[in-house]
């Protein structure tokens, strides 16, 4: 059981990180809604995991990257904003999550569960979560570039199309590894506000980076130890942790002139 | 040595977004160390020729031949750097894919202190954010440099000194210039070519011969009026009509 809890402690640390990494890049092409919508399409298939019996996480690990292919074709198609198309993917694959999933197993997709976490899955998010750190820190910088200065970026024969899909593969990595311990519906408790809270404070790009990774560690772990001293549910927690360095920050941050 | 005599060669280049026609049958070609202004009304195509030429836009029909592994630089007409964005100016420049040189030699290309390094780029005004752009496409040592003058926001002394600045450049290392130009006493100045475009060419010469009264007239419109200067020599000036889109 300790063995267990240490196990998942260490992989949420890994994950966490690994989610306020990709979120400060988020943060910078302003595909933060984007992110937040895309982890509801994981619904559906861990709907259809809970209704056929195997890893829930393994259908949502499909349907996720069914979903980013999607919404990168039909951009590259359409030249719908990439928003536009998330929202209704997303409104489409969380209806029917929620209509496929039986109810008692419907709070755990929304909000995660982290007493579930098994031996297996605990190690393969730790595993997970460092092949996205290291792809991220490698290709930092023509991510960086091409979400700050398109065409720079272009100019520089970095392709736009590829940065925008491994940003997506990304994200789609770091949901599925990240829901077990937040849900669906609170990802973005790890995503988008540690990467917001360390944009708002930090005076350079790798200032930026540490912090939005030191804070989503910072707010899984003090989540974790809330859950195990008062009867909440840690993905509550955690979220609320997140949010509540967010509002510190704003009164810390002097305004803008 | 050199199997090309152009920089760049372009064919009856055409560029069609959607239903409208944004430029067509544009030819022109530019030899080492020379100056092609690019001049013409706002929403003539200026900018997405330069695009084109750079790829990010791609041509409708025509030809763009480059030299063999030509460098290129460029600095875009707007570079809007979200004001919260945490970076700063030699992180910016660290971003640059090749270099051959290293940010401290860039800036003191476009002479600015070594200091600008620590300050965020978020801070600096439009002025100081183009010779940041400018050491920025200096750092790989281009052979070509493509200019989209900003037809709004920079400081005047800003603007006043890039033209100096570039100037400066070509004469120090040999640099091509294809630069979209407002200013047309920088045109005659600086420029060896100089092309009109206003959905087609215009015009393609040397200033001299080309940048008279009635040429500009047809090339301007109604977007331009006349007066004398000090000199007393007659020129143009368009008004500042507010480019709404890119």
């Amino acid at each position: 059981m300790t063995e267990l809890l240490t196990l998942t402690t260490l992989s949420g640390i890994l994950v966490a990180a690994a989610s306020g990494f990709v979120g400060s890049l988020l943060t910078l092409r302003k595909m933060t809604l984007l992110s937040d919508a895309l982890s509801h399409v994981a619904l559906p298939g861990i709907a259809i995991g809970v209704v056929f019996h195997f890893t829930p996480l393994l259908g949502g690990v499909a349907l996720l990257f069914l979903g980013v292919v999607l919404i990168w074709y039909i951009e590259m198609r359409t030249k719908l904003a990439i928003e536009s198309i998330t929202g209704v993917l997303f409104v489409t694959a969380l209806s029917a999550g929620a209509l496929l999933i039986p109810e008692q197993d419907l709070l755990e997709a929304f909000f995660g569960n982290v007493q579930n976490i098994t031996h297996a899955q605990a190690i393969a998010q730790a595993v997970i979560s460092i092949g996205i750190i290291t792809t991220a820190l490698y290709l930092l910088k023509p991510l960086a570039l091409s979400s700050i200065a398109p065409d720079l970026a272009t100019s520089s024969r970095i392709s736009q199309s590829r940065m925008e899909f491994l940003l997506l593969i990304l994200i789609a990595f770091t949901i599925s590894v990240g829901i077990s311990f937040v849900g669906v519906l609170l990802m973005s408790a790890l995503l988008i506000i540690p990467a917001v809270t360390a944009k708002n404070i930090a005076g350079s790009f790798k200032g930026f980076i540490s912090l939005s990774v030191v804070l989503a560690v910072a707010a899984l772990l003090s989540g974790l130890i809330i859950s195990r001293m008062y009867p909440v549910n840690p993905s509550f927690a955690i979220a609320l942790v997140s949010s509540a360095i967010f509002f510190i920050s704003l009164i810390i941050k002097k305004p803008a002139r | 040595m050199e199997t090309t005599e152009y920089l760049v060669k372009v064919e009856d280049l055409s560029v069609t977004l959607g239903d409208n026609v944004i430029f067509k049958n544009v030819s022109f070609e530019l030899e080492k160390e020379r100056v092609l202004a690019i001049i013409g009304p706002n929403g003539a195509g200026k900018s997405v020729l330069l695009k084109t030429l750079l790829g990010i836009i791609k041509p409708t029909s025509g030809t763009i031949t480059w030299a063999p592994n030509i460098r290129i630089g460029y600095l875009p007409q707007r570079f809007h750097v979200d004001f919260y964005l945490p970076m700063t100016v030699s992180e910016f420049l660290d971003l640059k894919p090749t270099r051959e040189m290293t940010n401290e030699e860039a800036l003191k290309l476009v002479k600015v202190d070594a200091s600008w390094l620590t300050r965020k780029l978020a801070h600096l005004s439009s002025g100081q954010l183009q010779r940041v752009l400018l050491a920025w496409s200096l750092l790989d040592n281009p052979q070509i440099l493509l200019f989209d003058e900003p037809t709004e926001n920079v400081d005047v002394v800003g603007q006043e000194s890039i033209y100096t600045l570039l100037h400066h450049l070509q004469d120090s290392t040999g640099v091509s210039l294809i630069i979209i130009s407002h200013d047309l006493h920088a045109v005659y100045r600086y420029a060896n070519h100089v092309l009109c475009l206003n959905q087609t060419t215009t015009c393609y010469g040397e200033p001299e011969a080309e940048l008279t009264v009635e040429k500009l007239s047809t090339l301007y419109k109604d977007q331009t009026f006349f007066h004398h200067n000090h000199e007393g020599i007659e020129h143009l000036e368009h008004e500042h009509i507010h480019q709404g889109k890119e």
